[in-house]
């Protein structure tokens, strides 16, 4: 039978073993694996000592103390996603202004080569 | 201190712009049009059609942009101020290529340009909208700010800095040619005038905006919140330029 002390650690070494296979695989990159390698850090050490969660509650005057890091992890969470889609807009704009520069540069190299270039829409990949 | 006159604007020294996605039927004779209405150089830039678009566009007569994948209409156009900003264009003249707007009244923009001295010419039709654009234009007017009476017309002319303002990052994230890239330009000091024209009905195609009801409720949505994020931008107030006549 396992302990709620074990399965926690158990999860937080789960998740810190994934996102280093994920680093490693080249599948998350820079800052996201650092936030998500900091995920598990935390899971894992308050899966170890549940009695951070306690002090913690009692330090931020929130009496429920098990509802402490489910309320600070909503709010990583939200900021997370709000990052997110930040990085996602900057990438948008950049792709969008990359296509353009694109279309501009093809149309200098026919002009000054002569020659129409076939039809580009069969690269496309998504 | 005096607000600068812009310096004249020739047609000669513009290039149209016409965004154009599966407008076959259409494009060769918009762009003959222009030609022939203005005598200055047509780029279409062709949205990721799957028609004949491009060819049929330079078979008129036009120099053709093509985009790898669709960015939408203000993509598009901006991708064609891009290059005229490249290539030392001192305006641009954008317009639709489904044929509703009259080549014949293109002269018309730069007329009020040369009166107004304005930065922005946007030719309207006042009496072309209906009773969902009128109170949709209400609310916008009153939301941006911006003293007009058509947000969404792709009928305009620009002159070389309100070029400088859209062919920038900050203008690449906007969707439409409408509200949102009037207050870009309303943001940086630029003048903006209306002029009427005449528009015809579509000959093909539909309006990208007002395609359909949730089509319309999620434009306004986007449209508000953008709105709203800018709130101080419609309401610079500018000194117009006739109570400078020296100035010019």
């Amino acid at each position: 039978m396992l302990t709620g002390q074990i399965t926690s650690a158990i999860l937080g070494v789960a998740l810190a073993g994934a996102i280093l296979f994920l680093v490693r695989r080249d599948h998350l990159h820079g800052p996201y694996a650092v936030w998500w390698f900091g995920v598990a850090t935390a899971t894992f050490v308050l899966g170890v000592f549940p009695r951070l969660v306690v002090w913690l509650g009692h330090a931020t005057g929130i009496f429920y103390a098990p509802v402490l890091p489910i309320i600070i992890g909503l709010s990583l969470v939200l900021l997370r996603l709000l990052k997110l889609d930040i990085d996602r807009s900057k990438q948008e704009r950049r792709i969008r202004r990359l296509t353009q520069k694109l279309a501009i540069l093809e149309q200098e190299l026919t002009r000054l080569g002569g020659v129409t270039l076939p039809e580009a829409a069969d690269d496309e990949d998504g | 201190m005096p607000t600068p006159c812009p310096p004249p604007l020739a047609a000669a020294d513009c290039l149209a712009v016409i965004p154009a996605r599966d407008e076959a039927a259409t494009v060769g004779a918009v762009v003959a049009g222009v030609r022939d209405a203005l005598g200055c150089a047509v780029l279409v830039v062709d949205d990721a059609s799957t028609d004949e678009t491009s060819r049929i566009a330079r078979e008129a007569g036009a120099r053709t942009l093509r985009l790898s994948f669709g960015l939408g209409a203000w993509g598009a156009t901006q991708a064609g101020i891009r290059y005229a900003r490249r290539n030392g264009y001192r305006g641009v003249i954008t317009l639709d290529a489904d044929g509703q707007h009259e080549p014949a009244s293109l002269p018309a923009l730069f007329e009020a340009r040369s009166r107004s001295g304005a930065n922005v010419v946007i030719g309207t039709c006042f009496g072309r909208l209906s009773r969902a654009k009128r109170i949709a234009w209400h609310y916008l007017r009153a939301l941006s700010g911006l003293g007009l009476s058509d947000f969404t017309s792709g009928l305009r002319l620009y002159d070389a800095g309100a070029i400088d303002i859209l062919a920038g990052p900050e203008a690449s994230l906007l969707d439409y040619q409408d509200v949102g890239v009037l207050m870009l330009l309303a943001k940086n000091g630029m003048r903006m005038e209306e002029a009427a024209v005449p528009m015809l009905p579509r000959s093909a195609g539909h309006s990208r905006v007002f395609a359909s009801w949730p089509v319309v409720a999620r434009y306004l949505l986007h449209t508000t919140v953008l709105c709203v994020a800018q709130i101080d931008a419609g309401r610079r107030r500018h000194k117009p330029l006739r109570e400078e006549p020296a100035a010019c």
